[in-house]
């Protein structure tokens, strides 16, 4: 009876420890806690997300390999495995590359050259959670400044561009993908090459812009290529494929192309971040 | 209030929106639900602590720390302080109340993201709608294994 009692007591106290407080302290205490959160440093409220992200990686993955066979986002990527999209991405690659160093070799002749990869340094990270959610297409990987990644390098899955390191802590850090509503990335696409922004536009989709001109020949499965960018990038990489290409309806003199990723986003377990110069 | 039921709920939405839903394109928002929930169900005090744990777990996996355990905890305080006057007892109503919820917090989310210099889309008000709609269609139904998991007559009807 007087166990009964004990626990009755403590459930009592519990229960009015809460009710104690006033309401409006609690909300003022509950809302000055928000506040804190949203004016603290990102690299500070980073630290939370990745560490949910960490520990709860297992199920998060689980839900999503579950989910996966219901998805059919990418219908030019499904039609092939894993394996033959590694093949295309890495001879688009190497067509890139034999491209590049026949422009060298014509500029300089007599000079020695190098594989534009040849002293770039590869970092593998494992995946810890993807967030995809409509309009953000963004992975939280397990490399960071430790393993000397910095802001801005681009990271590759199956020889394919496929998004940017946004943040980073010293172990983990967050990429944004290339289909992000918020991601913007130089690149180009058609023959003669034509230079284009490529912007994301979320559901796994980015389109082209500024617009181009109804007179160049761009079809659908057109590559689309990163631009090689100075300390980032030294040869133009594969990150998507045309899957949409009509005439706008306000200005048919102008395309409107629309872009996916050229590897299944959705089935990659790791990435490689591109560290150009180590 | 079961507290560390309460806990184990919110970590398996948390996780069940951040996994299994994050490759839908059409999807309900099950935090926002809870927090409709937990507004109509529990006490005041009570509603308005959930509230804002129920925004943090929100943020733990959106884009940035803070918007929603705002807008959360400021919407869910008053549909809680509503809920005292106007009864959201019949499916239709709770509906709505999720529908309106939804609405509201990603407004001000939105709004919230703006401030902490996020970039805004330009189609952000269609995807508050279509996730309002499928919340508000789905949620109700969801209040059942909620009410069973957290002990919650939900035929009780109480304010306090």
């Amino acid at each position: 009876m007087a166990w009964k009692q004990k626990t009755y007591r403590t459930h009592s106290n519990r229960k009015s420890f809460l009710d104690s407080i006033s309401r409006r302290m609690l909300f003022i205490w509950c809302m000055l806690a928000g506040l804190i959160l949203l004016l603290a440093p990102k690299s500070f409220t980073n630290k939370f997300q990745f560490a949910f992200a960490s520990a709860f990686r297992w199920p998060i993955k689980i839900g999503r390999d579950f989910s996966l066979s219901t998805s059919q986002n990418q219908p030019y990527i499904k039609n092939l495995n894993r394996n033959d999209i590694q093949d295309r991405n890495q001879v688009i690659y190497l067509k890139e590359e034999l491209k590049q160093a026949y422009d060298k070799i014509d500029k300089l002749s007599g000079m020695r050259n190098r594989s534009p990869m040849a002293g770039a340094k590869l970092v593998i990270a494992d995946i810890i959670a993807p967030y995809n959610d409509g309009s953000r297409a963004e992975l939280i990987i397990n490399r960071g400044t430790d393993d000397g990644l910095k802001k801005n390098q681009l990271v590759m899955s199956d020889y394919c561009i496929i998004g940017k390191i946004i943040e980073l802590d010293s172990r983990r850090a967050r990429i944004m993908l290339l289909t992000d509503a918020k991601s913007k990335i130089d690149v180009t696409l058609g023959e003669p090459e034509i230079r284009r922004t490529m912007q994301g536009i979320g559901n796994n989709c980015a389109k082209i812009i500024p617009q181009i001109s109804a007179t160049n020949k761009i079809s659908v499965r057109d590559e689309v290529l990163v631009q090689k960018t100075p300390g980032l990038l030294d040869c133009p990489m594969i990150a998507g494929i045309v899957t949409e290409c009509k005439r706008n309806e306000k200005v048919p003199s102008v395309w409107d192309i629309t872009v996916q990723p050229a590897c299944d986003i959705t089935q990659i377990d790791d990435v490689t971040v591109i560290i150009m110069n180590p | 209030m079961r507290w560390l039921r309460f806990a184990v709920l919110i970590i398996f939405a948390t996780v069940l929106q951040a996994g299994f839903l994050a490759n839908f394109n059409y999807k309900p928002d099950l935090l926002l639900i809870l927090l409709v929930f937990f507004s109509v169900y529990a006490s005041s005090s009570e509603a308005i602590v959930s509230s804002f744990v129920i925004g943090l777990a929100a943020d733990l996996i959106g884009p940035v720390m803070g918007p929603q355990t705002i807008s959360f905890g400021l919407f869910g305080t008053l549909l809680a302080y509503m809920h005292r006057v106007i009864a959201f007892r019949k499916m239709h109503y709770q509906a709505l109340a999720i529908f309106v919820m939804s609405i509201l917090t990603g407004l001000l989310t939105t709004l919230l993201n703006l401030i902490r210099g996020e970039p805004i889309l330009s189609e952000f008000f269609v995807n508050i709608l279509k996730i309002s709609l499928i919340s508000g269609i789905l949620g109700p139904f969801l209040f059942l294994p909620a009410a069973w998991w957290m002990r919650i007559q939900t035929n009780r009807f109480r304010r306090k």
